[in-house]
């Protein structure tokens, strides 16, 4: 072997042959590898930092404070303290159909361990809503400042199109207002105000829901979606909407 | 210390002895705690099928009396992971640990709606 590696004439061997686990340890400290060298003794590599994690759907976040949630599914335990409090803070009706955030319930009978789990929905707060394309007046628009999807229910002629847009069965018809109704992230109850989080996040007991501002690096939203110990997925990718509501386990 | 294992293996062998009659008199309903979260179901059968006796749980660790332990400030997880209540047995080594498998005794609110009715709960918002 030649021990005088010459540094300025090095050539790429390529990265096709390098090891999934050497890929992983590199990647777990932030890292991509993009060249081997002499014979695999060197590697070059770059920060992924801004190819982060979960990308397709995070690459950008316009917004500051960009409202995110991050939901620990498998805390939930559908004691539905969220839902109460989220009736509570909104004046949602209790009828039939009408809520803003809801639990579904998947039963795994064959699973070892837990039978079954529960998963939190609301509103994704998309970056692409199809909600707002989709309605005739504009009675609901993704607003400009806040990244929020919200309702100007004076506009609203309920012709309930954007139930239909919507992937993540997020909307209803309020029967007292006249106009759909969505989640808003608690915008006009809560954030608007000054409070931090969500009525939900707050009431929640086994922080399951996190609230937070994917554009900021300290906070707790960002540090989970960027993160690549543990999956973190969104609900419905194919929609192609970007949401803004992620999912984690264990 | 002799005294006391020949007791322990006396007390375990008398709930062994009594396991036919104990079977035949728990309660057979599910019992669903509603504080402090809703929907926590605990099943008599579920652990009479595995062997325990009676007087694992009762007097020591919950009153005969059905929820009462739901009025203790203390029912909360965070003494299920000193070994108190539940977590006398769930602590990894004898049953599953507390704080693993939350929706296995967490049935929620619709496991609760369930077990009221004995069948399955009406779909909300569809």
């Amino acid at each position: 072997m030649n021990k005088n590696i010459d540094l300025n004439n090095l050539q790429n061997e390529g990265v096709e042959n390098v090891p999934m686990q050497e890929r992983r340890d590199f990647l777990k400290m932030g890292l991509a590898i993009t060249g081997i060298f002499a014979g695999g003794s060197l590697f070059s590599a770059v920060s992924t930092f801004n190819s982060a994690h979960a990308s397709d759907f995070a690459k950008k976040y316009p917004y500051k404070p960009h409202y995110s949630m991050v939901m620990q599914q498998h805390r939930c335990i559908d004691c539905e303290r969220c839902m109460d409090a989220c009736v509570a803070t909104n004046h949602v009706p209790k009828v039939h159909g009408a809520y803003r955030t809801t639990i579904l319930e998947k039963e795994t009978p064959d699973a070892v361990g837990g039978k079954r789990e529960f998963i939190p929905i609301l509103c994704n707060q998309c970056n692409l809503p199809q909600c707002t394309r989709v309605c005739p007046t504009k009675a609901t628009y993704k607003d400009k400042t806040t990244g929020i999807v919200l309702m100007d229910i004076k506009k609203c002629i309920g012709c309930l199109t954007c139930q239909e847009g919507c992937p993540y069965n997020a909307r209803y018809f309020n029967e007292e207002k006249k106009a759909v109704d969505k989640c808003n992230f608690c915008w006009d109850t809560r954030l608007s105000k000054g409070e931090k989080d969500t009525a939900c996040a707050h009431a929640c007991p086994a922080d399951v829901r996190i609230f937070g501002d994917l554009s900021n690096q300290e906070d707790r939203v960002f540090k989970i979606v960027h993160q690549i110990e543990k999956a973190v997925w969104v609900l419905r990718p194919e929609a192609g909407t970007r949401p803004n509501v992620f999912y984690t386990k264990g | 210390m002799t005294i006391r294992s020949l007791c322990i293996t006396a007390v375990a062998a008398l709930s062994l002895a009594a396991g036919v009659a104990v079977a035949a008199s728990y309660p057979e309903a599910p019992i669903v705690y509603d504080k402090p979260v809703k929907g926590v179901v605990f099943s008599h059968k579920t652990h009479v099928e595995k062997g325990l006796a009676c007087d694992m749980c009762h007097n020591r660790l919950f009153e005969q009396q059905a929820k009462k332990a739901q009025e203790n400030k203390d029912f909360v997880m965070e003494s299920l992971y000193q070994g108190k209540y539940c977590g006398a047995c769930h602590n990894g080594s004898l049953a599953f640990a507390s704080n693993t498998r939350c929706a296995t005794c967490h049935i929620g609110v619709k496991g609760e709606e369930r077990s009221k009715t004995g069948g399955k709960t009406e779909k909300k918002g569809h």
